[in-house]
């Protein structure tokens, strides 16, 4: 019985080509009947039919997260080891150190130092009978804790410096120094922009509750420094010439210096 | 509603009673202010010298400042007489139609059976008292051979006294009279029980601020090793009270301040005043070192005798033949700190003399400013630290001309700036880097 269940579609196969080959409307009505036959005659194995499911979730938090990378935490400075402000001497999750002489925390619990010194692993019994410090001294023979009740040891870590008693600036002047104005080639105007006249210039709320001149105060700025221009005439074509001249000659020269660190330019190979 | 208003009437004259007559105008004369009062603060504060009347204020009229209802009237009465008007203005108008029944005759029943009880309590306090004080007598007398020796002796009288003033202290305690006058600032420092009272109320709140104060800035480690204090002192620069640790300008802190130091302890001492600046930058040194300020020996304290002017100590009056001996051994120094500088601190102590002993002020005057250290000043002269205050000073646009006149002029073009700090070798950037 099994045989035949198993052999009835090797047998059908040719049948099933033939049909295949011949037009649908060929098919007719008994050999329909007997494939139909032949397909019902096909019951699938019960072994194949049974599937294993899944008693265990694979994905997601039932699993637990493995072990990632790690964090790189620990010392790094050891004890005695010279630091300057802001190295990190420990780095750590929570507080299993606190920071001691001249250290603080940061914001993920590191212990930084906050002078230059050299770095001390203690505890201070008289501040907190279960903590763990880190300090640092300034010489490196000291130890810490510090004797309770003596003054500080403190560093200054300050320049005395000598001033000249000059007037200060302005707020907001605005020093403009080496000005380029006018064309490029024939008049090259230099002018130094004086300091503008703060007196002068009213300073004006504009949107945004801004005080800022106006942009016509700010458009006369060439005027009151005195800059001369020539006047543009319409269909002067022999300076505009001179002009784009200059011009090109001055981009060319701009290239050329740009690519001087590099290689040697193609053009001047060719020269 | 006559029956309302005259169940309403005595309940007005017991509040009048309560506030009947607090001294109104007691930071002028300085000998008691009203101090621990729990009652409206503005009353303290706006305490003003009366101007001289113009003749416009005189037909004002009289006003009183316990009757005053309403705001024109409280604003002329601080204007023409400098006067707070006392209490609420809801208590000064309902004080205008009520009879004045004093405190203790007051009409409820509870009221007086509980006064009876305290009483009972009171007299029965003061039996003890008697009893503890008679023994204490035939303790003094005894032998030392009888009561155990002369240490043992001692203990004994030592733990009596102790437990004599305790009584006295819980005989007036629940006293509602008593507790009345301390808060309207009329209590008398002389009694036990008024310096108990004020020592309570200090120790509740002032206090606690500036032991925080202390130890924040770090007062206690730096400049003495330990601190206990025992005195409330109150600093002013003018009319201006420094909070313990607030930052003074420094054309406020040129002139010298004055100086509130409240005992809490019977007998008169005497005190010797030091400001010490603990922040004083050595930059050859690389840190810090301490400047002394001002020093003022000799000044007598008492309960009751609690104001230090600082600047009419050695104050002579011109027609007096033969001076009174100095107090200032050095004169004060206006607080001056460098531009960039962090902030100085600046600890005013007020330390009681040995047995209220007489220093030399000559002989204490030769102490050095600079490099001043309290600790041993303290141990040679024999002193104990009662009080503390402290304030900060920083540059300021105005610490400038004061070091000119301060005769610190070559200082004033001097600025610190932060020095740079190499990085260590590893992190040196190279070439390849940038």
């Amino acid at each position: 019985m099994l045989d035949a269940t198993m052999l009835l579609p090797r047998i059908f196969a040719p049948l099933r080509m033939v049909i295949r080959l011949s037009s649908a409307s060929l098919v007719s009505s008994v050999r329909v009947d007997i494939l139909r036959a032949a397909n019902g005659s096909f019951i699938p194995s019960p072994t194949l039919a049974f599937v294993r499911h899944a008693s265990h979730q694979t994905q997601g938090r039932a699993n637990g997260a493995k072990q990632g990378p790690g964090k790189r935490l620990g010392a790094k400075k050891s004890g005695g080891e010279y630091v300057i402000p802001g190295n990190i001497i420990f780095r750590q999750r929570g507080t299993a150190w606190f920071p001691g002489e001249n250290c603080a925390m940061g914001r993920d619990h590191c212990i930084y130092a906050t002078r230059s010194g050299y770095v001390r692993y203690y505890r201070d019994p008289l501040k907190h009978p279960m903590r763990q410090y880190i300090g640092v001294v300034f010489e490196k023979h000291e130890t810490l804790p510090y004797p309770p009740n003596a003054a500080r040891r403190r560093r200054l870590g300050m320049l005395a410096v000598r001033t000249q008693s000059e007037p200060e600036t302005l707020e907001g002047q605005l020093v403009v120094g080496d000005f380029q104005g006018g064309d490029g080639m024939e008049n090259n105007t230099d002018i130094t922009a004086l300091p503008r006249d703060r007196t002068s210039s009213k300073l004006v709320m504009s949107r945004g509750y801004t005080f800022r001149e106006t942009n016509w105060d700010i458009g006369r700025a060439a005027e009151r420094a005195n800059v001369q221009t020539k006047m543009f005439i319409p269909g002067d074509r022999w300076t505009a010439w001179r002009k784009s001249k200059a011009r090109k000659e001055a981009n060319a020269e701009k290239k050329r210096l740009r690519g001087a660190g590099k290689k040697p330019i193609k053009s001047k190979r060719k020269r | 509603m006559a029956s309302v208003k005259s169940s309403i009437r005595p309940f007005n004259s017991c509040i009048r009673c309560i506030r009947q007559a607090a001294n109104t105008n007691s930071l002028l004369n300085g000998s008691s202010i009203r101090l621990f009062s729990s009652s409206t603060a503005t009353r303290e504060e706006a305490q003003v010298q009366p101007p001289a009347q113009p003749n416009s204020m005189e037909k004002w009229g009289p006003l009183d400042p316990n009757l005053v209802d309403n705001k024109r009237d409280e604003r002329r009465l601080l204007r023409r007489d400098g006067i707070q008007p006392i209490g609420s203005r809801r208590r000064r108008a309902a004080l205008q139609t009520s009879a004045l029944i004093p405190f203790d005759q007051l009409p409820y029943q509870c009221f007086q059976e509980a006064r009876k009880i305290l009483f009972e309590d009171r007299q029965e306090k003061l039996k003890q008292i008697q009893k503890q004080k008679s023994r204490l007598q035939n303790l003094v007398t005894q032998d030392p051979a009888v009561s155990g020796g002369v240490k043992a002796k001692e203990a004994r009288i030592r733990s009596m006294r102790n437990h004599l003033n305790e009584l006295i202290i819980l005989a007036d305690i629940n006293d509602p009279m008593v507790k009345k006058k301390f808060e309207d600032g009329e209590g008398d420092m002389n009694k036990s029980i008024y310096r108990y009272l004020a020592d309570r109320k200090w120790r509740q709140y002032k206090r606690l601020i500036l032991e925080q104060r202390i130890k924040q800035l770090n007062i206690v480690p730096d400049i003495l090793p330990a601190l206990d204090p025992i005195a409330d002192v109150d600093l002013a620069f003018g009319r201006r009270k420094i909070a313990p640790g607030e930052f003074v300008d420094s054309c406020i802190s040129e002139s010298i301040p004055r100086l509130k130091v409240q005992t809490f302890e019977p007998g008169e001492k005497l005190v010797t005043v030091v400001v010490v600046d603990a922040d004083v930058p050595v930059p050859e040194k690389d840190g810090f070192t301490y400047r002394c300020h001002f020093i003022a020996n000799n000044i007598p304290i008492s309960a009751t005798q609690t104001s230090i002017a600082l600047n009419s100590l050695d104050h002579q009056p011109k027609d007096v033949k033969e001076p009174t001996p100095f107090h200032i051994s050095s004169p004060w120094l206006p607080p001056w700190a460098h531009k960039g500088a962090p902030y100085h601190r600046l600890a005013v102590f007020v330390l009681e003399q040995l047995d209220a002993r007489v220093l030399d002020v000559t002989q204490v005057g030769k102490t050095k400013r600079m490099d001043f250290i309290l600790r041993s000043f303290i141990d040679k002269n024999k002193l104990k630290p009662i009080g503390v205050t402290l304030f900060r000073t920083r540059w300021d646009e105005h610490m400038a001309a004061v070091m000119q006149r301060a005769g610190f002029g070559d200082q004033v073009n001097i600025e610190f700036k932060r020095k740079r700090i190499e990085p260590l070798p590893y992190k040196r950037r190279t070439e390849r880097m940038r």
